[in-house]
């Protein structure tokens, strides 16, 4: 019954709402303004891409968006939480319960197998038979013959998917995805993609991509759009015409 | 938790290169450290026993009042747990059927002797044996020379007093083959409930009373402190320590040992910081991913404090199953060197320094890199953020000092050793830093280009943070070999300087005045020349300043020069090795004055001018102390606590002469001629004790060689730790510079020169950090001068850079053979 109210109130917050959030970077000299006066909701289940050249601040703003790093100034509000103000490892346990990564390079710890990374997040948040899910997942994501290869023992597409499988292990509510074709060939990415998008629909997450692939991008629902620090929507106004 | 388990496991672990080289190193450090403990303490009960069986005991108690001790206090030894033995010495004459000598005689209980063995030939033409025991009531046992004397043969009788007793073996050596110039005659031992029969001894007669002890140290020193309050003036407590002849290389041997332990801990503790550095920037990846995907720093600290528990306890098992083997291998060597078995003495308690070296090496040095983990920034899993900065450091670095200084401390337990070590080590850092600094400026100016120098160079600037690092090791790692190999060459010239070839062995004795000239052209004759010929005055020293010279002294010294009459000399030329320490050496023509040996002076309070009466016979001299000099006590030589000059206060009294020489064991015939001719000079074999000194030094000296050839492997390892730390930036440097189009050759010269560079650098840093430190140990630890080591410091640098440059050779074997696209991929 709980457990209803909670949903119910869930339902009705935005997955993530920043308001005037502001990175500063200390210099020797002086300071470097990284992102500047950044506002954004995200509703739950939405998918949204943030799209800009090298060096926009679209990394930044993913690492904050996640609460892996505190802004100078303004507040992030992950799932009801104002992650600026939970601790280091408050951060952490929101991160395991809630929060997905899917990263450019991958990030699979090469000493374990595939199995072994997919199973490394259930068994941080604690959850049970981390074995059969984490089988399950790698089936899903089609690897359900590689189990135990090492990620060295895998192609660059294939370790992209154990990664997906990985993110979605914990049955995250937020997804966030840093460029997660950007080391990969063309048709790789689609298929990844494709995954990607598939497996965040199938279980309702709510997705977070940096991309400067405009195509991925499309396939979001939103995107917006990061130039020297500045957001912006430029495709608002065209969504709620939608 | 599987998976977590599984990235935390060993075995893992173990595929992990850095790792490896954590857990080599903890190996190393443990095995080192543990082998050269429990050899130290074999060697040193081993050494202990050798010299104990001087003694034939731990302890000896020495009644020279000739009436047996109270039997209460033997009962008590016993009562206590020690061992006891007893022996009777006095001189008699012994009949043979073709006349009679003088012999000196040993009666000896059962238990003899507690320490060391004796060695006997069943007759003239049979091999040598060793016993443990002496001769059986009945029995009596002649030293070879009395059996020519007598015209004797084994089985014959021999007469001692009222007894006939059987002659049944030749004595060769006995363990405690004695130095005291009351040894005179030939030797024989009997069994001591043969004495009362021969009524030899009786109320009055000049006998010594000798009893032994022997056991745990502990033990007998609780019995000392009960019996001591009880002894009498004539009452000589002896230990093994006491002999002014062995103490000393006892002692340096100690010490050495005990300095190497303390390398050896240093080069661990070096290589386990390093390592673990290593190991530490290498998980920052992987501790990023784990607080992405939730972990909190805690959960962080804790997985890896459960990690270094594990290596510790899979290097402490590691270390230990390779220091047993080893330290079997050792004994086993060094039985072989004594040619006896040696008991295998494996104590627990020499595990402790090896045991706290693992912890303290993790917790100080391993933990601190890892424990900075923790505060990694989980936002490096999306970028790589900026290094650690110097601040965090410094603590570490304090730590690493006192955990450094409390090991050393702990285990050489002596403030000289490690101050004097981490003084050197601090002045190689200071200078180092210096040396950073000035490379950084300077290399900064060369610019890249085809050339290999060029290349060497810059090479060593662009990695010229891991270029200091490993500077810094490598010369730390020198300098502790360095400092061992010099001090080791130190100490082994002193011994053998100590005793060369031709050490005198033999003692002539009681020669009469007139008899000087004879007994001089007799040995002449026969080719061997006699050291300087001493005349020698029996004499007591009785005032101090006209005051009764025990009463003049605080009665808490102890001083075994006045329970005994001493020998006193006269010299016109001050002995070779004597050193005049406060005043003047007789001027000729002086004949006032005395010369003290410096050590008595000492214990006694003498200053020049006190005024020192003697008793000889029934006649007193008194002169004031004119020069206070120092003896070599071990140089096998007659010396004298007293000397003066000639003509003066020794004129007129009843000398007679005395001097030593060497003589081979294929000439020790001559001596029966020689007895035969001048039969009341006194020869005094102590060829045996020289071989027996011999061989304690060529015992230690094989320790020192094994335990050093242990540390400069070790010293090897590190520096292969802390090269291969780096290995895998330079191979993809190198397989980078391949693909560029960079030749084979121009890569293998800049990386060997870089390493040279590297290597000479460190070579001359780390010897003159050795130099200094050689400097300080000599001047306190070891009393030896100091002088420069020419061969070393030119030597070291060379060597040091010559390894390096063939350490980077090997490195780049994968770069070379592999083509550069695969290296690459594999090091992706």
């Amino acid at each position: 019954m709980n457990q209803m109210t909670d949903l119910t109130k869930n339902n009705q917050r935005p997955m993530l709402r920043v308001s005037g959030l502001t990175h500063t970077v200390s210099l020797e000299t002086d300071t470097l303004t990284i992102l500047q006066g950044v506002n954004l909701e995200i509703k739950r289940g939405e998918s949204v891409a943030i799209v800009g050249r090298s060096g926009s601040g679209k990394t930044t703003l993913l690492g904050l968006l996640a609460g892996l790093d505190t802004p100078s100034q303004g507040t992030v509000e992950l799932d009801g939480a104002e992650i600026s103000r939970l601790s280091e490892d408050e951060r952490a346990k929101l991160r395991a319960r809630r929060v997905g990564f899917v990263f450019q390079s991958f990030q699979l710890l090469p000493a374990l197998s595939a199995l072994e990374n997919v199973m490394l997040p259930l068994e941080l948040a604690g959850i049970e038979a981390p074995h059969q899910r984490a089988r399950d997942l790698l089936e899903r994501v089609g690897l359900g013959e590689r189990l135990n290869h090492t990620p060295r023992q895998l192609s660059g597409g294939e370790q992209q998917r154990v990664a997906i499988a990985r993110a979605f292990a914990s049955e995250p509510s937020i997804l966030f995805a840093d460029e997660p074709t950007g080391n990969l060939d063309n048709r790789t990415g689609q298929s990844v993609s494709d995954l990607l998008m598939d497996l965040n629909r199938e279980q309702g997450a709510t997705l977070v991509m940096v991309t400067h692939d405009e195509r991925l991008a499309a396939r979001c629902n939103r995107t917006f759009h990061i130039e020297a620090g500045v957001l912006s929507e430029p495709d608002a106004a065209r969504e709620f015409a939608d | 938790m599987a998976a977590a388990k599984k990235l935390m496991s060993v075995r893992r672990d173990w595929r992990e290169r850095d790792v490896r080289v954590v857990l080599v190193a903890l190996m190393i450090a443990v095995a080192t450290v543990a082998t050269i403990a429990l050899f130290a303490n074999q060697l040193q009960r081993t050494l202990v026993s050798s010299a104990s069986s001087f003694l034939a005991a731990d302890r000896q108690l020495d009644a020279e009042n000739g009436k047996p001790v109270p039997p209460g206090w033997i009962e008590e030894a016993r009562n206590r747990g020690l061992q006891t033995g007893q022996m009777i010495k006095f001189s008699t004459m012994v009949f043979g059927e073709s006349g009679f000598q003088l012999v000196s005689v040993k009666a000896v209980s059962d238990e003899y002797p507690l320490r060391g063995d004796i060695e006997i030939q069943p007759n003239q033409d049979s091999s040598r044996t060793i016993v443990d025991a002496g001769p059986r009531p009945g029995e009596i046992w002649i030293n070879p020379r009395l059996l020519r004397l007598l015209e004797l043969q084994i089985g014959d009788t021999l007469e001692v007093g009222n007894l006939k007793l059987t002659v049944s073996n030749l004595l060769i050596r006995e363990p405690d083959g004695g130095f005291r110039l009351s040894s005179l005659a030939p030797r024989v031992m009997m069994h001591v409930d043969d004495v009362a029969a021969t009524g030899v001894v009786q109320e009055g007669s000049r006998v010594g009373f000798v009893y032994l002890f022997a056991g745990d140290d502990r033990l007998l020193e609780d019995y000392y402190q009960w019996l001591e309050p009880q002894l009498e003036p004539s009452h000589e407590w002896e230990g093994v320590r006491d002999g002014e002849t062995f103490s000393r290389s006892l002692e340096r041997a100690e010490r050495f040992l005990l300095l190497g332990g303390s390398l050896a801990v240093l080069l661990a503790a070096v290589a386990v910081a390093v390592a673990s550095r290593q190991y530490a920037l290498s998980q920052r990846d992987t501790v990023a991913l784990l607080k992405t995907l939730g972990l909190t720093g805690g959960g962080i600290g804790r997985l890896y404090l459960r990690r270094l528990a594990l290596w510790g306890v899979v290097g402490i098992a590691g270390g230990l199953a390779v220091a047993l083997p080893l330290f079997w291998m050792l004994v086993r060597m060094l039985s072989d060197v004594l040619e006896r078995p040696i008991d295998f003495y494996l104590d627990p308690s020499a595990l402790t320094p090896a045991l706290l070296t693992a912890l303290i090496s993790l917790f100080a040095f391993a933990y601190p890199p890892i424990r900075r983990l923790q505060n990694v920034p989980a936002m490096r899993v999306l970028r790589a953020q900026p290094g650690e900065s110097g601040r965090e450091v410094v603590p570490d670095l304090l730590i690493a000092v006192i955990a450094v200084f409390g090991l050393v401390w702990l285990y050489a337990g002596e403030l000289t050793l490690v101050v004097s070590l981490l003084g050197g080590l601090v002045l190689l850092l200071t200078v180092l830093a210096l040396i950073g600094w000035l490379m950084v400026s300077l290399l900064r100016r060369v610019r890249g280009g085809g050339n290999a120098w060029r290349l060497a160079l810059v090479g060593l600037y662009r990695h010229r943070q891991a270029s200091m690092a490993q500077m810094a090791v490598f010369a730390m790692t020198l300098m502790l070999a360095a400092t061992l190999v010099l001090v080791r060459s130190a100490l082994l010239e002193d011994w053998q300087a100590q005793l060369p070839e031709d050490t005198p062995n033999h003692f002539l004795i009681n020669i009469a005045p007139n008899d000087v000239d004879a007994v001089e052209s007799f040995w002449a004759e026969r080719g061997v020349p006699l050291d300087t010929v001493y005349p020698m005055v029996r004499g007591r020293l009785t005032e101090l300043n006209g005051q009764p010279v025990k009463e003049a002294v605080s009665k808490d010294e102890r001083i075994n020069a006045l329970n005994r009459e001493l020998n006193l000399t006269w010299m016109e030329q001050l002995p070779e090795d004597n050193r005049i320490q406060e005043g003047q050496w007789f001027a000729k023509g002086d004949t006032r004055g005395v010369s003290v040996e410096a050590e008595l002076a000492g214990k006694l309070g003498l200053k020049l001018g006190d005024k020192l009466t003697f008793t000889i016979g029934s006649e007193k001299v008194t002169e004031p102390v004119g020069s206070i000099r120092s003896v070599q006590w071990d140089s096998m030589k007659p010396n004298f606590y007293m000397a003066f000059p000639p003509d003066g206060g020794l004129t007129n009294m009843p000398a007679t002469w005395i001097t030593s020489f060497h003589l081979d064991e294929s000439s020790k015939l001559l001596l029966n001629e020689f007895s035969r001719q001048y039969p009341t000079v006194s020869v005094l074999e102590i060829d045996h004790i020289i071989e027996r000194i011999q061989d304690i030094v060529q015992q230690v000296t094989q320790a020192i060689e094994a335990i050093l050839a242990l540390i400069l492997a070790a010293a090897l390892v590190v520096m292969a730790a802390v090269v291969s730390a780096t290995l895998r930036d330079r191979q993809r440097e190198g397989a980078l510079l391949r693909t560029l189009g960079g030749q084979q050759l121009l890569l293998v010269r800049s990386t060997m020169l870089e390493f040279a560079l590297l290597g000479f650098f460190a070579g001359v840093l780390g010897v003159l950090a050795a130099e200094t430190a050689v400097y300080a140990l000599q001047a306190r630890a070891f009393e030896g001068e100091f002088r420069w080591h020419w061969q070393v410091v030119l030597s070291v640098p060379l060597i040091s850079a010559l390894l390096l440059a063939l350490f980077g050779r090997w490195q780049l074997r994968p770069v070379l053979s592999v083509s550069p696209m695969l290296l690459l991929r594999r090091l992706e």
